[in-house]
């Protein structure tokens, strides 16, 4: 399978690793225990497409939210995590 | 009191052995280790992207990289490593850490990088042949033209990979390796390399 | 010429006459010539036995002239080289060549084993399942040794592989595999239209059918128009043509592997070169030209030694003039397998006669026939009268029932042709059935590639030619190269005919798979027992399964179970197909990743002079680190650590731990950052000071510790664990990018940057006196406990100072940058040569640690809290941190956790070991009272005994009992006594003088 990094271009798989659903988003401080549970332990399970954290670790560290059709590994879409690029923001 | 000298040892000073190696004839590949160099991770801050352009051109005459590429001038190469940072290579502490301070003061964090890697140059006729063995990017000279940089990885190894202006009319590949895989990664080179003939030396020139 | 070829013609054929090779074969020396394969070389000798099958150790000759061979497979190479299951067919002859059959004792000829034949009603499909059941101990002690002495082919060396391997990778526009006249006319279009093209071809001379079966191209003989077309591609700077090469995977993204044998014909292969190199090859488009395979007729006595393929023997005939009989009958039910006829007529040899299962056959071919002097007998090969020494006779039934024997030294059969669909079939693909053809063609291709010419069930050659090159002319236009492909290649199409037959009725065993011994009766037996499944029918007769993978059965397998279970072929269908298509050794895969050199090796900045010191290293993930520096006259180890420690604790000593991860955290909201990745605060950390920290994962459990201290305003330095410094990065990178990405915060890893040395004891101090700067005030004032800053040394260069200390002495941890370390390691000693300065290594590092009760790796197991590490009291309850709300769940909180406590064995003299369990004394060891275990063990100086670590149930609350340490790992047992973890110095005192 290869990835296409938005910065770097097409890479093979070695170049990244594989952390899980991007989907879950972190609760804000205050949040319910059991808000707090669900993040940390539920993770949808889908044959087909699904977003996913990459970490493009063995290239240019960018962290990446990839769409992927887990039956096929077709990647439909590659973005940036939010994080990154923040030297424009405000620009 | 006792008498204490500081010497600077590359981490390739035992494994790097000057001469020819390998395959007997004409060789193939040709190794330097370019030694003593001020290297200076630069990482834009947050919103700060034109002001680090700016401080980038008044410094250096050039814009910062955006793109993976790297942009060589009179004293110093601008190399992308990632996006919102870059390298700065240079010599003789012209544009090293201490000397950037102050022009990137509140637009980009600097990190010294001087000491933490290994700079191998690397041409020849072979040497696309042999680096096709380590590196899965295509360096084919269409695909990794003069200039071209790449954040990538060789055996596993992260490295910096960019070309270099070709010499003898053959192309030039700059790799940075993290210090303490350097050796390890020489041995691997060498091992890759050998069957083509490899002349091996080390210099204290950016080309 | 050369030896005794008697079955060589005396002129023709490929092979360089000029270079005559001997080579021995089961002992028995023969000779050949330079473009034979083994094979080839054998069949020109009169060799028709080469083989045992498997299970009946039946005699077996060589079937085909390719790499689909079943029943030719030999130990090539001799001692460490040894190559069990070569197929005879593609192992390209060279001088020396050494040989020997399979699966055979005491010889080829005398074969012992071929007794099985008469089990033979047992030994039937599945009989693995029904047969050594019982008595149920017999199995392990009798049943399984056996089996697996009787089981495989040849054998393994035994020995480690003396030569290399490696891998490359290469990228292209288009991707060709093959190179007979689609797959070369691919390559012409797509190269001449300006693509990159990588064309693999297994065979070590291009043309594929083009070198047996010849024909006329563009007004050219065959052969000429291949050299000329060779000649053309080989002017093209992009296309690359790589023989010996056989692209066996298709991966995903347009990912392919392909293995090639770079110095497999040489009995060594050349200084600095490796035996075999696997490729992964990056293509946006790929064209499978990879033709098809012949398929024989199920028969009874078909394995017989002398029954071959006709295209193979045509092969045999023109490629490399050797005759595999003088007296040739055909069995066919095509019209391609009359070309065997021509072939053997044009060489001289005699037909006996034509067996073809069709009611038809062309004029012309009959007046062949009556101009020869052979018959046309129209019906079915029955029955072969023949064995190890070959063929003697054929039985024929003949349409409408009557019988007839035919006597012939040699009989070449042909059931029609297969297509090559295994590459187009990877991505769970399954082929469809074309009746017209009576055969399985590609039904759809892996996303890129498509199939052209035989390989898609086009036999002409005229179709192979312009499905080829509009195939590559297409692929490149794809690719967005467009330059002029120029006209494709010209042919005429041969005649198709072909009447289906797959299994001819009959008494004795008809094979179906040679080489797993599979027979038709097997098939049968599989459906009349339920096996109808083709997934089951594979498994339970294991028809497909051998290293051939069924190249030459599989389609008449299922043909046969199609017409016993009632079905069509289609309805029937096909196994998956996976890769590889052809067996790749598993050295290639690893390439050079083996021994030494399995993984990167990371070297300190003070490895060369430790080694001159002749220091005992350990591997620690990928780092080489001083274990401990033995001094000449010293036992063993223990002796040496201890010296050390004591050495330490009593004056001074240095340890390079520069292996811990270390990171730069820049930015305005750098202490914001730390705070949430940390236990407790860092933002309220003064510049110049260091801290010790803790970081959760964020189900609450402890997942790393370090020492992170503030040098400015916006510049933290971050330390992390050996282990875990890679994943630690990319944990704060995946905070800072996706987690808090509001935070104005830099990250880079600066663990190569810096050399950093613990100097230990309580003559620190005097030694730092002696290298740091006299400018600089290193008093318990000037740079109190837990200080950080960089520092002037003498000689003129500058370095960190971190008064923190691992072993609890009084210690500072001096860093430089990395290439200073090895003048570091120097200059240590040399300042500190008046106080008995001591090097010590990772055991002595450890024996300190635990003495002190300061937690490491064994203590982070993933299971523990901060809590139960002592460490509860950290957590800060003013902000969020990862980790925070799951470090209060009910159970990571309960009262009756395992939490680190110190041990010591009652008996001072027993040697603790880590791993034991703790469990109450007095009662017997079991799941339901086990309370913990030994986390960390050493012999301790300072005590005179082994102490160590443990978790253990409410430890804390149970200071002073005696308990049981339960080791059934090494069958141990004995008393232990909880106590304080520190152990040594509780107060700090030492370290904060």
């Amino acid at each position: 399978m290869r990835i296409t990094c938005p910065f770097c271009g097409e890479r093979e798989l070695g170049e990244f690793t594989y952390l899980g659903d991007a989907k879950p988003v972190r609760p804000v401080a205050g949040a319910s225990e059991g808000e707090v549970f669900d993040y940390v332990y539920l993770r949808d399970n889908i044959a087909g497409v699904m977003s996913e954290n990459w970490y493009h670790g063995g290239g240019c560290r960018a962290w990446l939210k990839v769409t992927r059709n887990t039956l096929t590994h077709e990647i439909s879409a590659v973005e940036p995590a939010a994080g990154v690029g923040a030297a424009k923001v405000g620009a | 009191m006792a008498e204490f000298s500081w010497d600077v040892r590359s981490p390739l000073d035992r494994a790097l052995v000057a001469g020819q190696y390998g395959a007997q004839g004409d060789a193939g590949v040709s190794l330097t280790e370019i030694r003593n160099f001020d290297l200076v991770q630069v990482i834009v801050r947050r919103g700060k992207a034109a002001d680090t352009a700016q401080a980038a051109k008044a410094r250096f005459g050039v814009a910062t990289p955006e793109t993976p590429k790297a942009v060589q001038t009179t004293d110093a190469t601008l190399i992308w490593s990632g996006p919102d940072q870059f390298f700065v290579l240079s010599k003789d502490g012209k544009h090293g850490t201490e000397a950037l301070a102050q022009p990137f003061a509140s637009s980009a964090s600097l990190s010294d990088q001087s000491h933490a890697r290994v700079l191998i140059s690397i041409s020849g006729a072979r040497a696309r042949t042999m680096l096709a063995k380590l590196s899965s990017i295509d360096l084919h000279h269409d695909a990794f033209a003069l200039g071209a940089a790449a954040a990538t990885s060789m055996d596993h190894t992260s490295v910096t990979l960019w070309r270099g202006n070709d010499r003898d009319g053959l192309a030039v590949f700059n790799v940075l390796v993290f210090a303490t895989f350097a050796e390890s990664l020489w041995h691997t080179i060498l091992d890759s390399a050998a069957e083509y003939g490899v002349a091996i030396s080390h210099s204290e020139e950016l080309a | 010429m050369a030896g005794n070829q008697k079955n060589r013609l005396t002129s023709g054929g490929l092979i360089d006459r000029s270079a005559s090779l001997n080579f021995r074969f089961d002992g028995k020396s023969f000779s050949g010539f330079q473009g034979d394969t083994l094979a080839s070389a054998l069949v020109a000798s009169g060799v028709k036995l080469v083989g045992r099958s498997f299970k009946y150790h039946r005699p077996r000759g060589i079937l085909t002239a390719s790499s689909e061979e079943p029943n030719a497979l030999v130990e090539l190479r001799t001692g460490a080289r040894r190559e069990p299951n070569t197929k005879a067919t593609t192992a390209e002859l060279y001088e020396g060549l050494e040989a020997a059959s399979q699966n055979r004792w005491p010889s080829l000829r005398h074969d012992v084993m071929s007794v099985n034949q008469l089990f033979a009603p047992i030994f039937v499909a599945g009989f693995y399942y029904k047969t050594f059941m019982w008595p149920a101990k017999f199995w392990e002690a009798i049943y399984e040794p056996a089996i697996r002495r009787a089981a495989g082919l040849g054998r393994a060396a035994g020995t480690a592989d003396p030569d290399h391997y490696d891998k490359a990778w290469a990228h292209c526009d288009v991707l060709i595999a093959g190179s007979g006249p689609a797959g070369l006319a691919a390559a012409l279009g797509a190269g001449r239209s300006g693509a990159r093209v990588i064309l693999c071809e297994e065979d070590f001379t291009a043309g594929g059918r083009l070198l047996s079966d010849g024909g006329m191209i563009d007004g050219l003989p065959a052969a000429d128009w291949l050299s000329r077309t060779l000649a053309e591609l080989a002017a093209m700077p992009d296309v690359r043509i790589m023989t010996r090469t056989t692209l066996f995977g298709v991966y995903d993204g347009g990912t392919y592997g392909a293995i090639e044998r770079v110095n497999d014909h040489l009995p060594v292969p050349p200084e600095h070169q490796v035996r075999q190199r696997l490729w992964r090859i990056v293509a946006k488009r790929s064209i499978v030209a990879a033709g098809a395979i012949e398929r024989p007729i199920v028969f009874a006595g078909n394995d017989t030694p002398g029954v071959m393929m006709a295209s193979a023997m045509r092969t045999y005939v023109t490629r490399y003039a050797a005759t595999p009989a003088k007296r040739v009958a055909l069995f066919t039910n095509n019209e391609d397998g009359w070309r065997t006829v021509e072939t053997a007529l044009g060489a001289g040899l005699q037909i006996a006669a034509v067996v073809d299962a069709r009611p038809d056959v062309s004029p012309a071919h009959r007046s062949l026939a009556s101009k020869n002097g052979f018959t046309v007998l129209h019906g079915s090969v029955s029955g072969v009268d023949g064995g190890k020494d070959g063929v003697r006779k054929i039985s024929v039934s003949l349409t409408g029932g009557a019988r007839a024997e035919v006597e012939a030294d040699g009989l070449a059969i042909s059931g029609g042709w297969n297509p090559t669909v295994g590459l187009t079939s990877y991505h769970r693909g399954r082929p469809k059935w074309r009746d017209d053809i009576a055969a399985f063609v590609p039904d759809g291709a892996p996303p890129g590639m498509v199939a052209a010419g035989a390989a898609n069930g086009a036999f002409g050659l005229g179709a192979c030619l312009r499905e080829g090159f509009e195939a590559g002319t297409m692929a490149a236009r794809d690719t967005g190269r467009t330059g002029n492909a120029g006209s494709t290649p010209v042919a005429d199409d041969e005649i198709f005919s072909l009447a289906p037959l797959w299994h001819v009725a009959g008494k004795g065993k008809a094979f179906v798979d040679q080489q797993h011994d599979v027979t038709a009766s097997d098939i049968e037996l599989a459906q009349r027992e339920g096996f109808e499944s083709v997934e089951h029918l594979k498994r339970y007769t294991t028809l497909g399964m051998a290293t051939d993978q069924g190249k030459t059965s599989n389609v008449a397998g299922l043909a046969i179970m199609a017409a016993v279970s009632g079905r069509t072929i289609p309805e029937t269908g096909t196994t998956i197909y996976r890769p590889p298509y052809v067996p790749v050794a598993i050295g290639a895969f690893a390439g050079h990743h083996r021994d030494e050199t399995f993984h990167a090796t990371r070297l300190t900045p003070s490895h060369h002079w430790a080694a001159e010191q002749g220091a005992i290293f350990v591997d620690t993930g990928l780092w080489k680190r001083a274990q401990w520096y033995p001094r000449a006259g010293e036992k063993d180890w223990l002796e040496s650590v201890t010296r050390e420690v004591k050495a330490v604790r009593s004056g001074v000593g240095f340890c390079d731990v520069s292996t811990l991860g270390k990171i730069d955290v820049h930015g305005p909201d750098a202490g914001a950052f730390l705070d949430r990745v940390y236990i407790n605060t860092f933002s309220s950390l003064a510049v110049g000071k260091a801290r010790y920290g803790l970081m959760l994962r964020e189900d609450g459990i402890v997942y790393d510790d370090g020492t992170t201290s503030r040098l400015a305003e916006d510049h933290y330095f971050l330390t992390a664990t050996t282990a875990k410094a890679g994943l630690v990065m990319q944990h704060l990178e995946f905070c800072r990018q996706v987690l808090f990405p509001e935070l104005d915060v830099q990250l880079t890893s600066v663990s190569d940057q810096w050399a950093q040395f613990s100097i230990a004891g309580p003559k620190t101090r005097d030694l730092l006196k002696e290298i740091v700067d006299p400018a600089e005030d290193l008093s318990n004032e000037g740079f109190p406990f837990m200080g950080a800053r960089e520092v002037a040394l003498r000689g003129g260069i500058r370095a960190r100072l971190f008064r923190i200390s691992f072993s609890g002495e009084m210690a500072f941890e001096i860093s430089v940058p990395a290439r200073y370390g090895e003048a570091m390691a120097r200059n240590l000693m040399l300042a500190g040569r008046q106080f008995g300065v001591t090097p010590y290594g990772t055991e002595a590092l450890g024996v300190m640690r635990i003495e002190k009760g300061h937690i490491a790796g064994p203590e982070l197991s993933g299971t523990t809290t901060a809590a139960d590490l002592g460490l509860g009291k950290m957590m800060s309850t003013k902000k969020d941190f990862i980790g925070r709300v799951m470090a209060g769940r009910e159970a990571l909180v309960a009262p009756d956790r395992q939490v680190v406590v110190g041990i010591k064995a009652t008996d001072k003299a027993r040697r603790l070991r880590s791993g034991a369990h703790i469990i109450p004394k007095g009662q017997t060891p079991g799941p339901g009272n086990d309370q913990g275990y030994i986390t960390s063990v050493c012999f301790s100086p300072t005590l005179d005994q082994w102490i160590g670590l443990a978790l253990v149930q409410r430890g804390r609350e149970r200071i002073g009992e005696i308990v049981h340490a339960h080791d059934p790992l090494r069958g141990e047992d004995y008393d232990v006594e909880l106590c304080n973890p520190v152990f040594y110095d509780p107060d700090g005192g030492r370290q904060r003088g």
